[in-house]
């Protein structure tokens, strides 16, 4: 940091309201080289709020400093790091200068070894090795779906990670899907196309998260189709992941939905008691923390819509321990977790899970609760009891009372249907899987 | 007698973590101390009643980052939403950004895609974010399912609100920086009389320390029952 700079940034922090300081003049990286001084802003907003509202103060503070003569003050968007990597618009150059070894963005702490399988998983898992050690011969396209916070992000980079293990010169780029199009904006801005294009057309691997972010960008989803024929005809791996099936994102082309479908479509759904108890040992051993099963499955069975959910309960417990150096012990956990669980049993309870399923098989909640036993009312009934079973923490005969008062035995055979449905009959699973992520978000 | 009438100069207080009275927040301000100087946890949520101090708490991150030779930009998010998430582009490169009222940009599309894409962008550079609102992640009204999850992910921490104790030890030394002297008498009898959040408190000491010099008086309890009177 300038010296002249850090004079000024005492003057102004003393002169302007904290807030405006932190917003405005803090960000600023500055530059001195020789009569000049740059000030280099995050982005076009603050470069020129900073312009327009803050400039003259600027100059007034620095001829305070009273060198001779009084430095030139220039503002430019960039940072420190990029100004000392290249001295020209560097943000914009980098998809133009196609070179081996660039930054692949990949997270060296996703693995396959650390990436705890379970039955909602084991398939994606299976694939995803496959993959890395078959680069563009087995799966090709490899699709991994699923909701919000399953780990498919961690798939992706563990695919990434283990092809450079096996070969350390392998071009791989992981990037998510807006950043491919912000990049291709930037391109085309910058009459850099021809480069973007070759950039990624040359990658022996390319991961792209979150693909539906692609719907209703047409002049990206085109880009994206040529990227993505160029790759598979010279036989180059692409992995993508997405939110849902490819056939059921909107806003994109018929002609992506079926290519994303040509390869592999593999879903992870959410993990069952057994496995986030797992995860959770997996994630505290990998903290240092020391995690008894009772301690785990206590939290496993309080907080289970996602992994990013259970990882953030986890990281709770950890850093009240740390804090306290107090051992986690079951009350300790119930004690650090008391909002968290409170938020949990407010957002899922059995008459929310009442109404969602209601609505989904488009009946009255009235019906779930009567006597009919029609076979259009029953389903939804023996499903909403599942679902109070797997996501409350109510009682068989709980649960049983508040649908009609009906007894613990009718909602004991009601989750064994559903299992037993589950595995049998493919809609129905769907049907159950898509309730679970309804509620679970 | 006529009213003097009171230069009007706009008062900054510090926000650094000294000015900061942590009551039954002790653990909160030892995380955020750590991840502003470059250290711990990578992602922040802090969430609180009005009046808990997350605003402070953030600058004070600012602060502190700063101290430690690291870049980082806060951004008042209520204050910014009319002027459209442009603010965001670019801070991917700041080692630390700080995020206040992420609840006033819930629901807006344009939004939560750069606040998604701000998040994503941040964690492939390593970079950290420490964002507050007044619920926690699960109940923002944020649409972007990806969004809401991520900013769960990290630690997650609330904000109690400080005992009547606390805060009157806050509201005394917030009146001892502006050069007012508030008795323990009228202190409590603030807190029996008035809203009990600490931003309306100080905004209020902000009024009464005009409102005294222009009488040429001092803080009483019959001058503030007066003033309330009159005011509402």
């Amino acid at each position: 940091m300038s010296a002249l700079w850090n004079q000024c940034m005492s003057k102004l922090e003393g002169e302007l309201p904290p807030q405006q300081f932190n917003t405005w003049i803090r960000p600023l990286q500055a530059v001195e080289n020789g009569s000049e001084l740059k000030l280099l802003a995050p982005n076009r907003f603050v470069l020129d709020w900073v312009k327009q509202h803050f400039i003259g103060k600027i100059e007034e503070v620095l001829s305070d400093q009273k060198i001779q003569p009084p430095p030139h003050v220039v503002l430019e968007i960039g940072t420190r790091k990029q100004q000392e990597a290249s001295p020209v618009a560097p943000a914009i150059k980098r998809p133009a200068s196609v070179k081996k070894g660039l930054p692949n963005n990949l997270n060296t702490a996703f693995t396959f070894d650390n990436f705890v399988e379970g039955k909602s998983n084991q398939l994606a898992k299976a694939a995803s090795i496959q993959v890395a050690q078959n680069v563009g011969r087995a799966y090709n396209p490899l699709f991994i779906y699923g909701g919000v916070g399953l780990g498919k992000t961690h798939l992706m980079h563990a695919i990434g990670n283990e092809i450079l293990r096996a070969n350390s010169s392998a071009n791989i780029v992981y990037l998510h899907s807006e950043r491919f199009v912000s990049d291709m904006v930037k391109a085309l801005q910058h009459n850099a196309i021809g480069a973007f294009k070759e950039y990624y057309r040359t990658v022996d691997a390319l991961l792209i998260d979150d693909i539906q972010f692609f719907a209703g960008k047409e002049r990206s989803q085109e880009e994206f189709f040529h990227t993505f024929n160029s790759l598979l005809e010279n036989k180059h791996q692409v992995v993508l992941t997405c939110d849902r099936y490819p056939k059921e994102i909107k806003g994109l082309e018929e002609r992506l939905k079926s290519r994303f479908g040509w390869g592999l479509p593999v879903a992870i759904e959410p993990p069952d008691l057994e496995t986030r108890v797992a995860i959770l040992m997996s994630k505290a051993q990998h903290a240092g923390a020391d995690l008894s099963p009772e301690v785990a499955f206590f939290i496993g069975k309080r907080i289970r819509s996602n992994i990013r959910e259970l990882e953030g309960a986890l990281r709770r417990v950890i850093a009240n321990a740390h804090f306290t150096g107090k051992p986690i012990t079951l009350e300790f956990a119930k004690e650090a977790l008391r909002d968290l669980i409170a938020l949990q049993d407010r957002m899922i309870n059995v008459e929310n899970i009442q109404k969602t399923v209601a609505e989904y098989y488009k009946i009255r909640v009235a019906d779930l609760l009567a006597n009919k036993r029609t076979r259009s009312v029953t389903r939804p009934r023996q499903i909403a009891m599942a679902l109070a079973k797997e996501l409350t923490n109510h009682s068989l005969p709980e649960i049983g009372q508040q649908f009609g008062g009906r007894d613990h035995t009718t909602v004991l055979h009601a989750c064994r249907k559903v299992q037993e449905l589950k595995e049998s009959d493919s809609k129905f699973a769907e049907d159950y899987s898509n309730l679970m992520r309804t509620l679970s978000n | 007698m006529a009213k003097q009438l009171p230069l009007r100069f706009a008062f900054n207080p510090e926000l650094g973590f000294l000015q900061y009275h942590s009551g039954a927040n002790a653990e909160i301000v030892a995380h955020l101390k750590h991840a502003a100087s470059g250290r711990g946890e990578t992602l922040i949520f802090l969430w609180g009643e009005p009046g808990t101090g997350k605003s402070h708490l953030l600058n004070a991150c600012c602060r502190e980052a700063c101290q430690s030779g690291l870049s980082v930009s806060y951004l008042p998010l209520s204050g910014l939403r009319e002027y459209g998430p442009g603010v965001l582009d670019g801070l991917e490169h700041q080692d630390l950004v700080c995020l206040d009222d992420v609840d006033s940009v819930a629901g807006d599309d344009a939004w939560e895609r750069a606040l998604f894409n701000l998040f994503n962008c941040l964690r492939d550079h390593g970079n950290r974010l420490i964002a507050a609102a007044g619920v926690p992640p699960a109940e923002l009204a944020i649409r972007l399912p990806d969004l809401k999850t991520r900013l769960g992910w990290g630690l997650t921490l609330r904000l109690q609100p400080l005992n009547d104790e606390d805060k009157l030890i806050v509201l005394g030394a917030y009146a001892r920086s502006l050069g007012l002297d508030l008795s323990p008498q009228v202190g409590r009898f603030l807190l029996s009389h008035y809203h009990r959040d600490l931003s309306s408190l100080k905004r209020l000491l902000d009024e009464l320390d005009h409102a005294t010099l222009a009488a040429k008086r001092k803080l009483t309890i019959p001058f503030l029952k007066n003033y309330l009177e009159e005011s509402t």
